[in-house]
């Protein structure tokens, strides 16, 4: 134990999903066991908030490898297989398998929010070796003479003030962190782009039972996918339904939008649980706003930002999580390359920190990049992004293995940039050549033909930037210093 | 309050009209006479008789006439049937000897029909009231210079040349159909006409007929020759297309080897494969010219498709009364221009519901392509005008059947088919924008038809409307209200175009702008814009400053549009609560009478552009006042005025 009580060799902040795996990978990265990591958290128990819920089979992988996949299994969690996209309600759907994705684990991971952190944090209790106190916050955070960051000020729940010194903060308060902004990083680009509305279905009708369902036609995509097995073998089914910034109801009124702009766009009999299941929905229903954060620098000295913290996106890929537990991974990693540093030294020195970073840059541009693509072709609101979306159905449609290779860049299990590249040409390629080309009208008219091609290459072009940014992260040696941010 | 929907059947309707403000007492007082309508219009739609039958959209004597003149070669016509009909055409004979258009103006072309008609009848031609319509005829230019319709039965019965006519060079009907000449570009109804015109001209048809010839115009009273109608517009433009339709027409006499014959087999092939599900074609006028050109190519009248045409017209009659002419007030047998119409039999269901209805208008939506789908990019859904016209999308009816699809019950059976029908019709609606913005009825590109360009006098009879024709901006506005009732807003660059479109084709123009229009348009802009959009602003205010002192907005039925836009604008506002009073006391004031307070009209088409709209009054004001209510009391209600 170290000499002195108010010192931590890392204090996390937010024991949210990510802040609970980086608590145990850190802690399997140390094995003398004898590194003092204290986890804090705002909340007594979970975090309110609505939020992620379905985990792909990398992130499943993780929380295996954790320790956790065992006990979340018992508390109800679904093994999951993949997505089922429909194009509209009445469309046969593609399917996306995990099981395509070649030397990979097969399926992912559902799991109620709840369920997910409430076991996460049992685990961890169980286990002693983090100390975790629920219901302190960070409200300062302490800097050396140097300007690194070395300690925190909680507040406990007495309201109390208290101050710990450590060698590493490790921020994962998700996408409002207060050490973000305490510690001054730019949370440049960020912009809410709308809400996500959520209820629970019992029993649903699913195409298929241990899939995602993504179904467009509405105003935003609607999602819906298993989340628990309950005690009594019934099974929950959360929906989540895409809802614009300008929110076109509140409260009562909400559930009424929903059920004539979004309900209807629902393949049968799906569409009668949804509904039934909004009007039963005691008071408004479960939302959250979602976020754009182009990945904020993730490391300061003495500072390790680790899921939403270190950047979200809209979660029409289901990836945030993914990310939050292979951050945890990495500096994990990291840790376990350091666990032999010597008393006085911290754990994660700069280069270590570095070394994550540039890890996390490649990772987490990508799948912003995707995420920001996807919602975009899933909304069609623009003549462009409605091309892309007829494209990307009509190349999944091509064959398996069109599909796996989607999948694989969705489920975050693909990083090489040369596939990035390869899948947004020919994407592109097909949106311009299904612009070209009406599904049902026999003598459609060359000026809306030409309409809808420039839409699709313009579409294109806007995205070019995005996709050499994420080319750049990709193959940026982790040498060459980051523009401060 | 937007989005609840209404409360449904009629027993609901009625339980909740209990005692109260004086406004629900004159709801419960006027719902009943809805509901009568939506009977007789529902019924009509299952198949009765046609002395049961009442026509809920009632155009001029035109078609009444035509089919009277038709019967001449169709021999199909009863007795009483012919009795019925003729007493609409006498009735609707006004005082001074002229039949008048449905805007209530004397009308050439009707008052040949009519004067032509009674002829058919054996009504004497020195009877003092058919002398005064010959008068009238000759003051307004002869019956050689009435409309296109009625110069084709004058060539039909040897009274002008076939010269008086357009040609058509029979070239157009080979030509593949994605070109711009082709009659596939024309608007249905023009196509409907021009096919059999062609078929009919080319054999030179004759049907034995009363001699017109006393209506006719002549240079003086002893001439024989015509004073021959000019086909085309005046100007440099109109004089080569004269001198083009003369060539035309001399190389019509040239010998051109199969070429004619091939157009004539391609024009016939045209009307076998534009036969309708019901029995007839796009409407009346085609559906009599095609059996009359049948005819000619030697159909028999025991021919499967000449009675299947002449069941199709008979079951578009139906009774009505005459509001206008020496038999006000009586009840007659009229032929409409087409079956009962879906968009009114929508706002009916509307405005009473019973439990049958959304079934039949379910039934009523098509399942099979048509040739709207050739520029439209859409799969089959969307609803005809008329019930069994199966190839034919109408976008209006479309609209008026999403919004009573869009207040279905929540315990119905049928949500989730009629859930399967609104995503289709969604499709539909997108399908049918037009490059600008603005959303076609019937077939995309019908309001600029390339041979339309042609300064020819008939040429307007081509397209379906003009660019800034009231109904094709009510029609917009109301495509867009529905699109954003479904969650498409202004972000999405189809709604944003159509609004810019609204706001281009209406700008600077509001004072001139019908209340029913600017309804319509603060409908869209409530539906799609946030509520600081300049639009949803300006057409705020627009209608705000268009209220009288009495509260009205116009008659009862503009008051009733007007009503309820305001009330999806802002709710039950000072303004909205003078409107329902001013309806409440015209309810009470009326009584059973209430539909003869207001000359509602809607849309037709071609040649019976206006049709008369009997339900409208009842229904409008029924659907307004119960929507106020349920906003004032705070029971569960929506507004699905457009
Ligand atoms: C509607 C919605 C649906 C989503 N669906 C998916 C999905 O299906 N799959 C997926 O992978 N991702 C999904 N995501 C994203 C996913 O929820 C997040 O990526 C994930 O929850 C991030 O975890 P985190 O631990 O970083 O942050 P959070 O889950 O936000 O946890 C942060 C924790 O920090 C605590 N905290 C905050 N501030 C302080 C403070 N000052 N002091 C102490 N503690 C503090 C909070 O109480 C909380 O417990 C979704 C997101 C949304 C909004």
């Amino acid at each position: 134990m170290s000499p002195q009580p108010n010192h931590y060799d890392v204090v996390i902040i937010g024991a949210g999903l990510a802040g609970c795996a980086t608590a145990r990978a850190l802690r399997d990265a140390d094995p003398t066991g004898t590194r003092r990591i204290l986890l804090v958290d705002k909340c007594t128990d979970v975090h309110p908030q609505f939020s992620g819920e379905f985990i792909h089979p990398r992130g499943a992988e993780i929380l295996d490898k954790l320790g956790f996949y065992a006990p979340l299994v018992q508390a109800g969690a679904v093994d999951v297989d993949g997505f089922l996209a429909f194009e509209h309600a009445d469309a046969q759907p593609v399917e996306l398998d995990y099981a395509d994705v070649p030397n990979r684990r097969p399926r992912g991971l559902a799991v109620h929010h709840k369920t997910l952190v409430r076991t996460l944090r049992g685990e961890l209790r169980r286990a002693g070796d983090v100390e975790l106190r629920e219901g302190w916050s960070l409200i300062e955070l302490v800097r050396s003479d140097s300007g690194s960051i070395c300690g925190v000020v909680l507040s406990g729940p007495d309201k109390t003030r208290h101050t710990l010194t450590c060698d590493l903060v490790v921020g994962a308060d998700g996408k409002n962190s207060s050490v973000r902004k305490l510690a001054g990083i730019s949370d440049e680009g960020r912009e809410t782009i709308g809400f996500t509305a959520g209820v629970s279905v019992t029993d649903a009708t699913l195409t298929r039972d241990t899939y995602a369902h993504v179904m467009l036609g509405a105003w935003g995509p609607v999602l819906a996918y298993p989340i628990q097995n309950e005690a009594d073998g019934t099974v929950t089914t959360r929906v989540t339904l895409d809802l614009p910034k300008e929110l076109p109801a509140k409260g009562a009124a909400l559930k009424d939008h929903l059920l004539e702009a979004y309900v209807p766009f629902l393949p049968a009999p799906l569409s009668t649980q949804v509904a039934e299941a909004i009007r039963r929905h005691p008071g408004n229903l479960y939302m959250a706003p979602t976020v754009d954060l182009p990945a904020p620098a993730a490391i300061q000295p003495g500072l390790a930002l680790v899921g939403d913290a270190g950047g979200c996106s809209h979660p029409i890929t289901a990836s945030g999580m993914t990310m939050g537990l292979r951050d945890a991974e990495t500096l994990g990693e990291e840790a376990r390359r350091r666990a032999a540093a010597p008393r006085g030294e911290p754990w994660l020195d700069g280069a270590a920190l570095r070394r994550y970073r540039t890890q996390h840059d490649r990772y987490v541009p990508t799948r912003q990049a995707l995420a920001s693509a996807i919602y975009e072709a899933f909304r069609g609101e623009r003549e462009g992004s409605r091309a892309i979306r007829r494209a990307l159905f009509e190349y999944w449609g091509s064959g398996r293995s069109a599909r796996s290779r989607s999948m694989a860049l969705l489920s975050c299990s693909e990083g090489r940039p040369s596939v990035f590249l390869a899948e947004y040409f020919k994407t592109a390629r097909h949106a311009l050549s299904s612009s070209l080309v009406p599904q049902h009208a026999r003598r459609f008219p060359v000026a809306d033909r030409v309409r809808r091609a420039r839409g699709a290459a313009a579409l294109a072009k806007d995205k070019l930037g995005l996709v050499a940014a994420v080319m750049w992260a990709q193959v940026r040696p982790s040498w060459m210093p980051h523009a401060s941010r | 309050m937007l989005d609840s929907p209404l409360p449904t059947a009629s027993s609901n309707v009625a339980s909740a009209v209990v005692e109260g403000s004086p406004i629900e007492r004159s709801l419960a007082a006027v719902h009943p006479l809805a509901a009568r309508w939506r009977g007789r219009v529902l019924d009509s739609m299952e198949g009765t008789e046609p002395t049961q039958r009442w026509l809920a959209a009632v155009p001029d004597i035109g078609p009444t006439c035509e089919v009277l003149l038709a019967d001449r070669l169709l021999c199909d016509l009863g007795k009483e049937e012919t009795e019925a009909l003729m007493q609409w055409v006498r009735g609707s004979q006004d005082a001074s000897g002229a039949w008048m258009s449905v805007e209530g103006s004397p009308d050439l072309s009707l008052t040949v029909l009519g004067w032509w008609a009674r002829r058919c009848a054996g009504d004497d031609p020195s009877e003092a009231s058919m002398v005064k319509a010959q008068r009238v005829v000759h003051s307004l230019g002869g019956a050689q210079r009435a409309n296109f319709g009625v110069r084709l039965w004058l060539a039909l019965a040897g009274a002008v040349p076939w010269d008086f006519l357009p040609a058509i060079p029979g070239e157009l009907f080979l030509l593949p159909r994605s070109t711009w000449v082709s009659p596939s570009r024309f608007a249905p109804w023009a196509r409907g006409i021009l096919t059999p015109y062609y078929v009919l001209a080319r054999a030179s048809a004759s049907v034995r007929l009363p001699d017109p010839s006393p209506l006719m115009l002549r240079r003086d009273p002893d001439a024989t020759a015509l004073v021959s109608p000019r086909l085309t517009r005046p100007g440099l433009a109109g004089d080569i297309l004269q001198a083009f339709d003369k060539t035309v027409k001399l190389t019509q006499k040239l010998p051109r080897g199969p070429l004619r014959r091939r157009a004539v087999a391609r024009a016939v092939d045209w009307l076998d494969e534009t036969r309708q599900r019901h029995g007839g074609w796009f409407s009346t006028r085609p559906t009599l010219l095609a059996l009359l050109a049948m005819r000619v190519q030697g159909a028999r009248v025991d021919d499967p498709r000449i009675l299947g045409g002449l069941a199709h017209l008979r079951a578009t009659r139906g009774q009505v009364v005459v509001r206008r002419g020496v038999g006000r007030g009586q009840t007659a047998l009229a032929q409409g221009v087409g079956g009962s119409r879906v968009s009114t039999a929508a706002r009916l269901v509307l405005a009473d519901r019973h439990p049958s209805d959304v079934a039949s208008l379910l039934r009523m939506e098509l399942s099979s392509a048509g040739p709207w789908q050739d520029r439209a990019n859409a799969l089959a859904g969307g609803w005809p005008h008329e019930p069994g016209a199966g190839a034919h999308l109408d976008v209006d009816a479309t609209c008026s059947v999403l919004a009573v699809l869009s207040s279905i019950e929540e315990s119905s059976p049928l949500r989730a088919p009629a859930w399967a029908a609104r995503r289709r019709a969604t499709d539909v609606l997108l399908a049918m924008q037009e490059g600008p913005g603005g959303f076609a009825r019937f077939e995309r590109g019908e309001a600029d038809v390339f041979m339309q360009r042609f300064p020819w006098t008939d040429a307007d009879l081509l397209a379906q409307g003009s660019n800034d024709d009231p109904n094709r901006v009510r029609l917009a506005a109301r495509s867009l209200t529905h699109l954003g009732r479904t969650g498409f807003r202004i972000d999405d660059d189809r709604v944003a175009r159509g609004i810019d479109w609204l706001r281009n084709v209406t700008a600077d123009a509001y004072e001139t702008r019908s209340i029913r229009t600017l309804s319509a348009l603060a409908g869209a802009a409530v539906a799609t814009c946030p509520p600081s959009h300049p639009m949803r602003q300006e057409m705020e205010h627009r209608l705000r400053a268009r209220q009288r002192e009495d509260g009205s907005f116009g008659d009862l039925v503009a008051t009733a549009h007007a009503l309820s836009a305001l009330l999806e604008l802002s709710g039950a506002c000072v303004q909205c609560h003078r409107a329902a009073r001013h309806l409440a006391e015209a309810v009470d004031r009326h009584g059973d009478d209430l539909e003869r307070a207001s000359q509602a009209t809607c849309q037709g088409f071609g040649l019976s552009p206006r049709l008369e709209d009997p339900s409208a009054t009842a229904r409008e004001v029924s659907l307004a006042l119960r929507t106020f209510v349920a906003q004032t009391t705070g029971r569960r209600g929506r507004s699905t005025q457009r």
